[in-house]
């Protein structure tokens, strides 16, 4: 799967787990870019994801996370 | 030995001299002797129970990580190490309770160094950081004197770096964390201490006060606690800088949350994101599946703990219940939350949400400070509303000087957090003319010593 497509997939379950229509991921996007992604949201959305790509990260896969470029090389490495 | 007491400013002359006379490596041996001697003259016990749990720790990182090396198992050390740390933190804590009240006193500060105990072990545990070897660094790292009564709960990432490698302060540092020790002081002296003794006499004399006296205190309380706390952590900051060394701030603007959950990233740092990154984020990932209730859980859970951690008893439980029954509440009405902020208008909705806020802290510390839950009920039961009240029953009893005070002392914080919130005030000060920084020091010292109230030396928080 390309960055690229990752990323539309990304922004679908952002707007919708966020409730926001103006969300536009690249792979340098942080928490901090984003309104509403914050630690009371980061699990739902790793869940979705996850659910969505059926793949399951531990704990400290998703503690080390930076940015939405550290989650698709994540997905992409689970995935292959 | 409090900060505002004659023995501590002896003993900080004495280990400021040394420290910057000394060579690299004797600025250690300055440092912990004076922790030594700061925690050993409350009580030779305190520095005891302080020593076993630090040499404990530092044993068990370093088995921790062998184990790993060896590929022995070192889950289980870990589990017994943090399960033998919070039963003695909870056996302390407890003490009196089992054995009737027996005069049993809780080890000052072991609620801090307990917790940052914990949180080195993980890190260790989650490979994130390296068993330190070095005895003295962490000895230093667990029990340094400026930090050890009340925190900041300090992360070994960020401390033990500085230990290892003490140097002497810069000049601008020096003067930085003066004017810190200055501002902790003016929150402590001129607004914390005056008001305290009367808000004080409400909660002790609950049942016999007015409904309106009862709201005032209720209304001012988180005040005082504000101006204590981060008067102490200002001056705890303050201090580590004066030898070099960056502290954690605990708190940002606090008052200027617009939720509850906002408001705990402000207030309390050291602890909030303490218990976010060790209980919260551990559990809401077992629990994710669930989605909004998994996060729920793991909410209530954290907040819980984080009221636990203040104490025995279940005010203190209800207390840490409210916050994170407030959180989920908050996440939950979000979409509402949104529409009337359409509605009303960005600045109208920020200012209600920053009231709403306060009112919600101000009504969950009535748990806090109350002896029992039953009294914090009465508590909450009674307050009146009435319009009609008296200023004798308004300002519970401060006299027209005291309010003046404290109220002046309250804008000119406010004023101060609110600029430390557009950009760093200290930077911009340190740009103007000798004579106006001159004068605003002698305006604040002059301040302190002609309207600060001495004689009390302990901090709300010491009892944590």
């Amino acid at each position: 799967m390309e960055t690229t497509e990752l990323l539309e997939i990304l922004n679908g379950i952002f707007r919708k787990v966020l409730k926001r229509d103006n969300i536009a991921l690249t792979e340098d996007t942080t928490a901090h870019d984003v309104d509403g992604w914050d630690s009371l949201t980061n699990m739902v959305l790793i869940s979705e994801i996850e659910n969505k790509f059926g793949v399951r990260f531990t704990f400290r896969e998703i503690v080390k996370l930076k940015n939405v470029g550290d989650l698709c090389h994540a997905i992409m490495n689970k995935t292959k | 030995m409090s900060f505002i007491s004659l023995e501590f400013v002896l003993l900080f002359l004495l280990c400021f001299i040394l420290y910057h006379l000394v060579s690299d490596k004797g600025r250690k041996y300055v440092l912990i002797a004076a922790s030594g001697v700061f925690i050993g003259y409350f009580n030779p016990i305190f520095l005891v129970t302080a020593l076993v749990v630090s040499l404990f720790t530092y044993g068990v990182a370093i088995l921790v990580e062998q184990a790993r090396e060896k590929k022995r198992d070192f889950r289980l050390i870990y589990w017994g190490s943090i399960s033998c740390l919070v039963l003695c933190w909870i056996g302390f804590r407890y003490a009196n309770r089992l054995t009737g009240d027996s005069g049993f006193i809780f080890p000052l500060g072991m609620s801090f160094y307990t917790f940052q105990a914990i949180g080195y072990l993980t890190e260790v545990y989650w490979e994130e950081e390296k068993a330190e070897r070095n005895l003295i660094d962490f000895l230093l790292y667990m029990l340094l004197f400026m930090k050890f009564l009340s925190g900041p709960i300090e992360r070994s990432a960020d401390l033990l770096p500085q230990v290892r490698r003490l140097s002497p302060a810069s000049y601008s540092m020096m003067t930085y964390g003066m004017r810190l020790i200055v501002i902790g002081l003016v929150k402590k002296l001129v607004l914390a201490d005056h008001i305290a003794p009367y808000i004080d006499g409400v909660f002790s004399s609950m049942h016999t006060v007015s409904g309106v006296q009862l709201l005032m205190a209720c209304l001012l309380y988180p005040i005082e606690l504000y101006a204590d706390f981060s008067g102490y952590t200002d001056m705890a900051i303050g201090t580590g800088m004066l030898f070099g060394l960056k502290l954690s701030p605990n708190f940002a603007h606090p008052f200027a949350a617009q939720t509850t959950a906002e408001f705990w990233r402000r207030w309390h740092i050291s602890l909030s994101s303490w218990v976010r990154d060790y209980i919260f984020f551990p559990l809401s990932s077992v629990t994710r599946r669930w989605g909004q209730w998994g996060v729920a859980a793991s909410l209530m859970v954290t907040f819980v703990a984080l009221g636990i951690w203040h104490g025995a008893g279940w005010t203190f439980a209800v207390y840490g219940f409210i916050q994170g029954l407030v959180i989920v509440w908050e996440l939950r009405t979000e979409k509402i939350r949104n529409k009337v902020r359409k509605r009303i208008g960005k600045r109208l909705f920020a200012t209600l949400s920053v009231i709403r806020t306060y009112l919600i802290f101000a009504v969950s510390l009535v748990f806090f400070k109350a002896q029992s839950v039953s009294d914090a009920f009465y508590f909450l039961r009674s307050i009146s509303f009435q319009t009609h009240a008296s200023w004798k029953e308004i300002n519970i009893g401060m006299s027209d000087h005291i309010c003046i005070v404290a109220g002046s002392a309250l804008l000119l914080i406010l004023l101060y957090d609110y600029f430390m919130s557009k950009g760093d005030l200290h930077l911009r000060f340190e740009k103007q003319s000798a004579l106006i920084r001159w004068t605003v020091y002698y305006l604040i010292v002059f301040a302190v010593f002609a309207y600060g109230k001495f004689g009390t030396e302990n901090f709300i928080y010491l009892q944590f």
